[in-house]
Order: C-alpha cells, then structure tokens, then sequence
C-alpha cells in the first residue's frame, strides 16, 4: 500500500546533491571558522579538503539546478504555501488541524528548495572568482568571499532544519528518499491533497 | 585553533599569527627592522634581484624578446610581474615630471606590513607568521593553499606554485636571524638600500627627503603606508606626488570586506547556525516529532 514519493533518478539526485553539499559545508567550515579546522583533518586534511571543496561545488551547483530543473513545477510558491508558512508554529508545536491542506511539498519544503538553488548559483559565482583570484579583479573576489559566506549561513541554517526534519522530526518521511516509497497514512496525513492525486480521487 | 609554537622557524619571537590567538608578547620582544630603499640612489642595474635568485635558489624563466614586446614591459625590466620563483622584482616606468623624462623606478615585493592583509585573512591556523621584528613569513606545512593571502594583500603580492603554496620575500629571515642582512642589501652598490632598525630608517629616510627637497624635488616623500601600520620596506620617493607611477598604491590598507567576514559574518553564522540546531532541539523536546494522527494511527495500523 505503499506510495512512490521520489523516483529513482530523483532520489540519484538528491543524494548527489546533499553529500556534495555536505562536503562542502563541512570542508567550509573547517577552513572558514579557525576553531573548526580540525575537522579538516576528518575530511581528508587541510589541503585535501581544499582542492576536493571547489570541485564537490561544482557537483553540488549542478545538482542543484538539475533538481530545481525536474522539480520546479512541483516547487511553485501558492497563496496557501504562504499561508502554511505564516501558521508555521502550529506545524512544529503538531497543532495539524490548524494548517492549510498540503500537495507535494509545504511551503517550508518549497522554500527550501528555492534557497537551495538560488544558493547554488550564488555559490558557484562566487566560488569561481575565489578558486581563480588571479583571473578576476580583487575588488570582485573580495566581495565575492563576503557573498559566499553569507550563502554559507543561509543555505546552511536551513539545511539543519532539513536534515533534522527528514530524519527525527518529521517520522517516516526519510523512506520517501530512501527505496522512494512512503506509507499511505504518512501521506494521507502529511500531504493530503498529493495523497488524493496520485490515488486519483 | 592556537597553534602557538616557532615549528619550523628559527626560534624568532612571534607576534602574531595567522587564524589564531593573540601571542602574549610579553615575554620576548624586539624592535621592527626595515628596509629603506632610496629610490634617489639607485641606478636600476637589478644586482638586488639578482642576489635574491640567487640567495634563494631562485630559477625563474628568462623571457625571451618576442615575450617582451608581447607583454609591454619597459626593457630594463626582467620580467612582467613577481612569479612564484621571483620574489621581487625591479619595475621600470617611463613617465613625465618636472624634471622632464624619469624613470619611476621601484623595488616591488612584499612589504611586510605591520598590519598584514596576509596574515589577517589567512584562515590556517599558523600559516603566516609576523615575527616581533616585523618579518611576515609563511609556513607551507600548514597552508591548505585556499590563496585567501593574495586576497588580504594590499601590495598584490603573494604568487603560488603547482600546489597553491604562496611565495613571496621572506626579508631573509634566516640571515637575518643569524645576525646578516638581507641579500638585496648586502649587494646593492649605491647604497640605495640600507637596513637597520625601522626607527633609524625612517630617521634616514627623513633626512635624505629633506635634502631631495633642498636639491629640486619638491615632492619628494617617504613611502611608509599608515593603513597598514606602516611598512618594512620603506621607500624615499624623489617624486612623491606620483606615488602611482611608482606602481605604488596610494593609500594602501587591508579591505573592509576582510573585516567582514572575519570578524561580524563569524559571529552571525555561529548565531544563525547554533540557533538552527537548538531550534531543531528544542522543537523536539518541547512537542516532539510531528508523528502521523499525532501517532495515533499508526498504532492502530500497527
């Protein structure tokens, strides 16, 4: 009675993406804030994590805007996605009856993923001017590490709650990227109006 | 993160280091040397450059005439810019004062700054090192090669090799630290380039400007940057007007965008970050996961 949620190229997608990701928010980390530098050594060392960093960006700039690509339409911010997002301390206190119905993804999820792509490209951007500064005018690379890092704290701070929400918060949705399938009172409850979608009601 | 130690040095006192705590200073302290270099005294012949290759087994490329022409360099320079195997370079500039044609002629290497971008935006704890006599070094072992030095230089000076490892001047730090002086000043023939405590050099330096002035240079001055707490190279410019043509920035000082994102985006993304992870925490201590029919249903499917 299981419902497909991701399809195998998405869910290929997506972990691409998000190990890429975490790579590369780890490896920034570490390089970036000084009392994080050990990490760097879990991460291969400091100049293993250096050269690797630039290039899981690049796998983590096309995976995003892959996704976004595939996903865009599903991803389209609605009244009600606002709606949902102004009642957002009902969702998280579990006062359920008080939201709006939800398709495919609430508008939290929707949110994410446009911070993701957005990030992504900003991300890519920059991060070309600071893996080449001689090839690009100091001024640009400069402000270029100021945008890369305020990116960082976006994509990043949301990324907990991602992560925190596919896992413990939210019980049973971390299936829908794993093998795919959810089970049909977690759609039912979570995603009503995609639940009577695919059953064609 | 506090990587205080002399490893791989020769035992100089530190005064600051890179992505690290501020070393207590108390304990060993020296006065900051410079280098004055009188550009009224030089007559360009390139004996310092020389003497740098060769002081530190430097082999850069020799351009060929074609490269020359190709890369618009004036002919008394011998290469376009500082390179990874060349630390410092001689620049020739032709221009126009009131003297009539002049050759803005200036020594072009790290300056070793009292406040040094390098330093500042290195996030490698103890890649870069400041010595109390005001020598800026780098240390290869802990650079992860990430050239944010190239970034915070005021001067454009760092250069990197194959591995992304940053080269620059290095004062000659391990003459020095044996009590010689650099190899530039040891060979240059006019006495263009003296070397001593920074205080007498600026001394010196003040007194060749006061005789510039007396003999027909109006402008001359003494090129030592406050934004950047001044210099250790410290340069006499007979035409001190025209600092720019000397290939010299005019009022050189470590970006505000480095400030930024060293010091208050730090603080706002351990804020935006940690907060995420406690609000993730708190929302699962206080309602817990957001379970199907608040689990309700699921025990009855179960």
């Amino acid at each position: 009675m299981d419902i497909e949620r991701f399809s195998g190229t998405d869910r290929v997608l997506h972990w691409v993406t998000a190990l890429a990701f975490l790579y590369c928010m780890l490896s920034g980390i570490g390089i970036a804030y000084p009392k994080f530098h050990w990490m760097l050594t879990l991460l291969g060392g400091g100049e293993f994590a250096r050269w690797l960093h630039p290039w899981a960006g690049v796998v983590f700039s096309i995976g995003a805007i892959l996704m976004i690509l595939k996903w865009a339409r599903d991803m389209v911010m609605r009244g009600e996605d606002w709606a949902w997002l102004g009642r957002i301390k009902a969702y998280i206190s579990g006062r359920h009856e008080e939201l709006p119905e939800v398709g495919k993804f609430n508008g939290g999820q929707k949110l994410y993923a446009w911070i993701v792509f957005l990030s992504a490209i900003v991300f890519f951007l920059t991060g070309i001017a600071m893996w080449f500064p001689e090839n690009f005018s100091m001024g640009l690379v400069r402000w270029s590490v100021v945008i890369h890092e305020i990116a960082f704290i976006v994509a990043t701070a949301f990324t907990v709650i991602h992560i925190y929400m596919g896992t413990i918060g939210v019980p049973g949705s971390i299936w829908g990227m794993i093998g795919g399938k959810v089970s049909e009172t977690w759609a039912k409850f979570h995603h009503p109006k995609w639940y009577r979608e695919v059953r064609g009601e | 993160m506090s990587t205080l130690t002399t490893g791989g040095t020769v035992g100089l006192g530190i005064k600051r280091i890179s992505a690290s705590k501020e070393p207590d200073t108390t304990t060993k302290q020296y006065p900051p040397l410079a280098i004055l270099v009188d550009i009224s005294a030089c007559i360009g012949c390139k004996a310092c450059e020389a003497a740098c290759q060769q002081w530190h087994d430097l082999t850069p490329p020799i351009m060929t005439p074609e490269e020359v022409v190709q890369r618009r360099i004036a002919g008394y320079q011998s290469h376009p810019d500082l390179r990874h195997d060349l630390f410092m370079l001689m620049k020739f500039n032709e221009g126009e004062t009131h003297k009539g044609f002049t050759w803005f002629i200036t020594k072009y290497q790290c300056m070793h700054c009292a406040e040094p971008g390098c330093l500042i935006a290195c996030p490698a704890p103890g890649a870069v090192i400041q010595y109390q006599n005001g020598i800026v070094d780098f240390d290869h072992s802990k650079c992860i090669g990430c050239k944010m030095c190239l970034v915070g230089c005021p001067f454009d000076v760092p250069r990197y090799d194959a591995n992304n490892k940053p080269w620059k001047c290095n004062f000659c730090v391990d003459r020095v630290a044996a009590g010689l002086e650099p190899a530039c000043v040891k060979t240059c023939p006019t006495q263009c380039l003296t070397y001593g405590f920074k205080e007498d050099m600026v001394e010196k330096g003040k007194k060749i400007v006061e005789q510039l002035k007396k003999r027909g240079y109006p402008n001359a001055t003494l090129y030592d940057p406050a934004g950047v707490g001044g210099t250790g190279y410290i340069y006499v410019l007979p035409h001190g007007d025209k600092v720019k043509e000397y290939g010299l920035p005019e009022n050189p000082r470590v970006d505000a965008s480095i400030g930024l994102w060293k010091g208050p985006l730090k603080v706002l993304g351990s804020i935006a970050i940690w907060g995420a992870l406690l609000g993730a925490f708190l929302q699962l201590i206080l309602w817990g996961p957001i379970k199907v029919f608040g689990g309700k249903e699921e025990e009855k499917e179960g």
